[in-house]
C-alpha cells in the first residue's frame, strides 16, 4: 500500500509530455487569422503555433518543437471561444474543460474552489464610456457622481478587485486613490436640475452579459439622481457603454497610452514622472468622457490535473509553455 | 270598402294585435327570466372569483412562510455578511413560484431582490413599522419595478434567529398574467385597473365611468357597459392595500353576447311564429269573412234588385241564425211590398178613375146646364111665345154653339194630356224663349195688374230641348203665377247658367202654397183653383221629365212661390 502511494506522488510531481489543454474564453475573434496582439491567444506563440483557426469559436494551437525555450510539455491547446461564464464553469465542473474564465466573485462565493483558481492583478478596467452624442458635461459628471461604487464592489463584485476613479490601477500608478470615487447623489441631482428633461434619458449598452447586473445597479443609481438609463438594444449605438478594457503593459505610461488608444481618447503626453503621469491621466478624465469604476483581476478556474502553474502572469498574460497535464490514470 | 273587406280588416287587425301582444309579453317575460339567470350567474362567478382570489392569497402567504422557514432563510439571517446573498431571492422566488421576493434585513435594508436585483442596500422602511404581518396575510401593494410601477399581491413573513430578524417579502404581480391565470368560465373575463397613476384608465376603454365611480364610492358596483351583443355586465370590486388605500379595481365582466343572441333567436322565432299565425289568421279570416258575408251579400244584391224595381226579388235562406232570420224577414218584406204595391196601384187606379169621373162630370156639367136651360127656354118660347120664338131660337142656338164649343175644348184638353208627343230636340236659348213668352202675356199681365220682371243670365248657354213644349211649360207656369196673384203682384222670370245646363225660375208674389199643396201640386187633376182641369202642372212635369230635367217648387204661405226647372 505504501509503495503505491509513493509511486502516485512521484508521478504527480514529475512533468509529463503530451496531452491537450482545453481552454474556454468569453471573447470571440471574428478575424480570418489568429490575433497577433492582445492578452490571451496572441501570447501563445512562439511556444505554440496556430494549427487550426475556425473563427470565431474554435482554434487549436500545437506545440512548436523548435520553440526558443524548448518544446512545451503540452502537445496542443484547444480553445473554445465565445463561451458564457456560466457554461465555462459547468464545463470545468464536468471535466470538459481544463482552464476557464470565471467571475471575479467566484472565489468568494465558492471557497472550496480556491485551490483551483489562478488570479491576476487587477488589470481589467471596468468603466463607462460616453458616446459623442452626450455633449452636455453635466450629464456625464452627474452619472459619475451618482454611481455607488462601494455597494457594487461589496455586493456584486464581492470585494474583488478595487474601486477606482482612475484609468490606471493603484498597484500600477500609485496615485489612483487621488481620483474621487465617492457617491454624491445630491450633487448629481443638482447638476441634472438644469438639464432639460428630454436630455435625461440615456441608453446604456452592455456588450458583456456578465456585466449586466452592474449595469442594472448603475441604472438604479442614475434613476435616483434623475437620469433615466435604459438598456440599449443589441447592435444599436448606445449613448454610453459599460465595457472592460485590459491593461497590457506593466509600464504605467505605456499602459495609459494603450488605454487612451483603446478608449479613443487623446494620446497622453509621454510622462517621465509620477506627477506628469497623474496630470496626463487627469487630463484624460476631464470632461467625464470615460468614468472608471473598478479594476478587477483576471480569474481562471483550473482543472486539478494541470500542473506547472500558474499559467498566467500578474498582468493576466498566458504562459502555458511550462504547464503539463497529469496522465490519465489506468 | 265593402263589408267583407272591412270584416277582413278587422279580423286581421285583431289577429296582428293579438299576436303582437303575445309576442311582446313572451319577449318581456323571457328577457326578465334571462336577466335573473344572468344576474345569478354573475353573482356566482363573483363569488367564485373571491374564492379564487382568497386561494391565491393563501398560496402566496404560505409560499412566503415556507421561504421564511427554510434553511436558506436561516443561513441568511445569521450570516455576518449579507452581500454574499444578493442573488438568493431570485433563486428562492423561482423555486417557490413567486414573481416578487425580497429578503430584507432587520433594519429594512434589502439584502436581495428577485424583482429588482439591483436594489440591494436600499431601505424598505414600511416593513419595520411594526405591523402584524402574520395576521395580515397577503395584501395588495404598489410595487416599483425597473420597467415601471405595478400592483402586487404580497405577504410578509419574518425569520427570527437568535437576536437577528430577516423579513421575507414575497408575492405575485397583479397584472394581466395574474388575471389570466384565474380560472374563469367561458363568456367571462376579468380586467384589472391598477390605480397607480395617470394614464391607467385609458387601458380599459368604456370603463372609465365605472372605475371612477368605484374609486369614489369605494364599494362594489355592477353596471352594464356597451349595447346589444357587445354589452357586458361588469362587477367592479375595489382592491384596497394594507393601509386601506385603494390600489386597484377588479372588473369581472360577463358578456351578454350569448344572452343577446339567445334573445334574438327567440325573438326571431317569435316573429316567425307570429307571422305564421298572422298569415294563418288572415287566411282563416278570409274564409270566415267570406262565409259570414255571403248571405249578407246576397241580401244586399236582392235589396239592389228591389231598389231597381224588381220587388219580387228573394234571398235563399241557408241558416237559422240571425242572417237566416234577416233573409226571411227580407223575403217577407218584399212579399208585403209586392202585395202593397198591387193594392196601392189598384187603389190609385180606382181613385184616378173616380177623380177623372168627377172632373169629367164637373167639367161637362157646367156647359150642359146652359144647354139644358137654353133648350128649355126655346121649348117654352115655342109653346108660350111663338111670336118671339125666332129671336129666342137665334139666341138659343148661339148659346148652344158656344157651349158646345166649350165642351169640345174641354174634351180637347183631356185628349192633349193623353196624347203628349215626344219632344223634338234642338238648341234652345231660354233667355229668348222667356222674353218672347212674357211679351205674349203683356196685355193679360197688365189686366191682372201684375208687373213682369226678367232676370236673365247673359252667359246662359243653349240647351237641347223642344221649343214648343218648353213654350207651353213657360205659359202654364206664367198663367199659374197670374192666377196666384188675383190682387196683382210681381212675376219674375229668372235664368241662370249651371256648370252643366241651365236653370229657369218663375216666381210670383201670391199667397203661396202649403207644404201639402206643394207635394200634390204635380198630381194630375189636382188644382187649388176654382177653375181649371188640374192638368197644367201635370203637363209641365211630364214635359220636363221627357227632357230628363227636374222641376221643383219652393213656397211658403203668404210669401209667393217659385217654380224651378233645371235642364242639362
Amino acid at each position: 500500500m505504501c509503495c503505491v502511494l509513493a509511486l502516485g506522488a512521484s508521478a504527480a510531481t514529475r512533468p509529463h509530455y503530451g496531452g491537450t489543454l482545453r481552454v474556454e474564453i468569453r471573447e470571440s475573434f471574428e478575424v480570418p487569422d489568429p490575433p497577433q496582439t492582445g492578452a490571451s491567444l496572441a501570447q501563445l506563440p512562439p511556444a505554440f503555433a496556430p494549427a487550426q483557426w475556425d473563427a470565431p469559436r474554435h482554434a487549436i494551437y500545437s506545440a512548436d518543437d523548435k520553440a526558443p525555450g524548448g518544446r512545451p510539455f503540452l502537445d496542443a491547446i484547444e480553445i473554445q471561444m465565445d463561451r458564457r461564464l456560466a457554461d465555462q464553469s459547468i464545463d470545468l465542473d464536468l471535466g470538459k474543460a481544463d482552464l476557464v474564465e470565471i467571475d471575479a466573485t467566484e472565489p468568494r462565493r465558492n471557497p472550496q474552489a480556491r485551490n483551483r483558481i489562478w488570479s491576476s492583478s487587477p488589470v481589467r478596467l471596468l468603466l463607462l464610456v460616453f458616446g459623442a452624442r452626450i455633449e452636455d458635461p453635466r450629464i456625464r459628471e452627474a452619472l459619475a457622481l451618482a454611481v455607488d461604487r462601494t455597494a457594487i464592489h461589496n455586493v456584486l463584485l464581492q470585494r474583488q478587485g478595487e474601486i477606482s476613479g482612475g484609468l490606471l490601477p493603484q498597484w500600477l500608478s500609485g496615485y489612483a486613490f487621488l481620483f474621487p470615487v465617492a457617491q454624491d447623489a445630491a450633487r448629481a441631482r443638482t447638476l441634472l436640475a438644469a438639464v432639460p428633461p428630454a436630455a435625461r434619458t440615456l441608453s446604456l449598452g452592455v456588450p458583456d452579459p456578465a456585466l449586466r447586473r452592474i449595469a442594472d445597479r448603475i441604472a438604479l443609481n442614475a434613476r435616483d439622481a434623475g437620469l433615466a438609463l435604459s438598456a440599449a438594444p443589441l447592435n444599436s449605438i448606445a449613448d454610453l457603454r459599460l465595457i472592460e478594457v485590459r491593461i497590457e503593459s506593466p509600464d504605467p505610461s505605456r499602459a495609459l497610452a494603450q488605454l487612451a488608444a483603446a478608449l479613443a481618447l487623446p494620446e497622453p503626453p509621454r510622462a517621465d514622472s509620477p506627477e506628469a503621469l497623474y496630470a496626463a491621466e487627469r487630463a484624460l478624465l476631464e470632461g467625464f468622457r470615460v468614468v472608471p469604476l473598478f479594476h478587477l483581476p483576471g480569474v481562471y478556474g483550473v482543472n486539478p490535473r494541470i500542473n506547472g502553474g500558474p499559467g498566467i502572469t500578474p498582468l493576466g498574460e498566458w504562459r502555458f509553455e511550462n504547464l503539463w497535464l497529469e496522465p490519465p490514470r489506468p | 270598402m265593402n263589408f267583407r273587406t272591412r270584416l277582413l280588416l278587422i279580423f286581421t287587425i285583431a289577429v296582428v294585435a293579438s299576436a303582437g301582444v303575445v309576442d311582446w309579453q313572451v319577449s318581456v317575460s323571457t328577457r326578465e327570466a334571462f336577466e335573473r339567470v344572468e344576474s345569478q350567474r354573475v353573482d356566482v362567478l363573483v363569488a367564485q372569483f373571491r374564492q379564487e382570489f382568497a386561494r391565491r392569497r393563501a398560496e402566496i402567504a404560505l409560499a412566503v412562510k415556507r421561504i421564511a422557514d427554510s434553511d436558506a432563510a436561516t443561513t441568511i439571517a445569521i450570516a455576518p455578511d449579507y452581500s454574499e446573498f444578493v442573488g438568493e431571492a431570485a433563486q428562492l422566488a423561482s423555486t417557490h413560484g413567486l414573481d416578487l421576493l425580497e429578503l430584507v434585513a432587520a433594519d429594512g435594508t434589502i439584502i436581495s431582490s428577485a424583482e429588482w436585483p439591483a436594489r440591494f442596500g436600499y431601505k424598505e422602511d414600511w416593513l419595520t413599522a411594526g405591523a402584524d404581518w402574520k395576521s395580515l396575510g397577503a395584501f395588495l401593494k404598489r410595487e416599483e419595478l425597473p420597467d415601471g410601477v405595478t400592483l402586487s399581491l404580497v405577504a410578509v413573513a419574518t425569520r427570527n434567529v437568535a437576536d437577528r430578524t430577516l423579513y421575507v417579502v414575497g408575492g405575485q404581480q397583479l397584472d394581466n398574467g395574474f388575471v389570466n391565470s384565474l380560472i374563469m368560465p367561458a363568456g367571462m373575463r376579468v380586467l384589472l385597473y391598477r390605480n397607480l397613476g395617470a394614464g391607467q384608465i385609458s387601458e380599459l376603454p368604456n370603463l372609465e365611468s365605472l372605475i371612477g365611480e368605484t374609486l369614489r364610492q369605494k364599494r362594489e358596483i355592477t353596471s352594464t357597459i356597451g349595447q346589444g351583443a357587445e354589452a357586458e355586465i361588469f362587477h367592479s370590486i375595489p382592491l384596497p392595500g394594507y393601509e386601506n388605500n385603494l390600489l386597484g379595481v377588479l372588473l369581472i365582466g360577463s358578456s351578454r353576447r350569448e344572452l343577446v343572441e339567445l334573445e334574438a333567436l327567440l325573438r326571431r322565432i317569435g316573429i316567425l311564429v307570429a307571422a305564421g299565425g298572422i298569415l294563418l289568421g288572415i287566411a282563416l279570416s278570409w274564409w270566415a269573412s267570406a262565409r259570414v258575408t255571403r248571405p249578407v251579400r246576397r241580401l244586399a244584391e236582392s235589396a239592389d234588385k228591389v231598389a231597381a224595381g224588381n220587388w219580387g226579388a228573394t234571398v235563399e235562406i241557408v241558416s237559422r241564425d240571425e242572417i237566416g232570420r234577416l233573409a226571411g224577414a227580407f223575403n217577407r218584406m218584399t212579399h208585403e211590398l209586392v202585395e202593397q204595391r198591387e193594392r196601392l196601384v189598384q187603389a190609385e187606379r180606382v181613385a184616378a178613375w173616380r177623380e177623372l169621373a168627377r172632373r169629367l162630370a164637373h167639367e161637362l156639367k157646367n156647359p150642359l146646364f146652359p144647354l139644358q136651360i137654353t133648350v128649355e127656354n126655346m121649348q117654352r118660347a115655342r109653346e108660350r111665345y111663338p111670336d118671339q120664338f125666332d129671336e129666342v131660337f137665334r139666341e138659343g142656338t148661339g148659346t148652344l154653339l158656344a157651349e158646345l164649343a166649350n165642351l169640345k175644348q174641354i174634351i180637347g184638353r183631356f185628349s192633349d194630356f193623353a196624347k203628349m208627343p215626344a219632344p223634338e230636340m234642338q238648341a234652345v236659348n231660354f233667355n229668348t224663349l222667356a222674353g218672347e213668352t212674357l211679351k205674349l202675356f203683356e196685355p193679360q199681365l197688365a189686366k191682372a195688374r201684375v208687373t213682369a220682371r226678367a232676370e236673365l243670365d247673359p252667359r246662359l248657354p243653349s240647351v237641347q230641348a223642344d221649343p214648343e213644349q218648353m213654350t207651353r211649360v213657360l205659359r202654364n207656369l206664367i198663367l199659374n203665377a197670374i192666377d196666384a196673384m188675383p190682387e196683382g203682384g210681381t212675376l219674375t222670370v229668372r235664368t241662370a247658367a249651371l256648370p252643366a245646363g241651365v236653370r229657369v225660375e218663375v216666381s210670383d208674389t201670391g199667397q203661396g202654397l202649403t207644404p201639402e199643396e206643394c207635394q200634390r201640386l204635380f198630381t194630375p187633376y189636382y188644382t187649388t183653383k176654382t177653375h181649371g182641369t188640374g192638368l197644367g202642372l201635370a203637363i209641365v212635369q211630364s214635359v220636363i221629365s221627357d227632357h230628363r230635367g227636374r222641376i221643383s217648387v219652393e213656397s211658403q204661405p203668404g210669401k209667393g212661390a217659385t217654380f224651378r226647372i233645371e235642364l242639362s
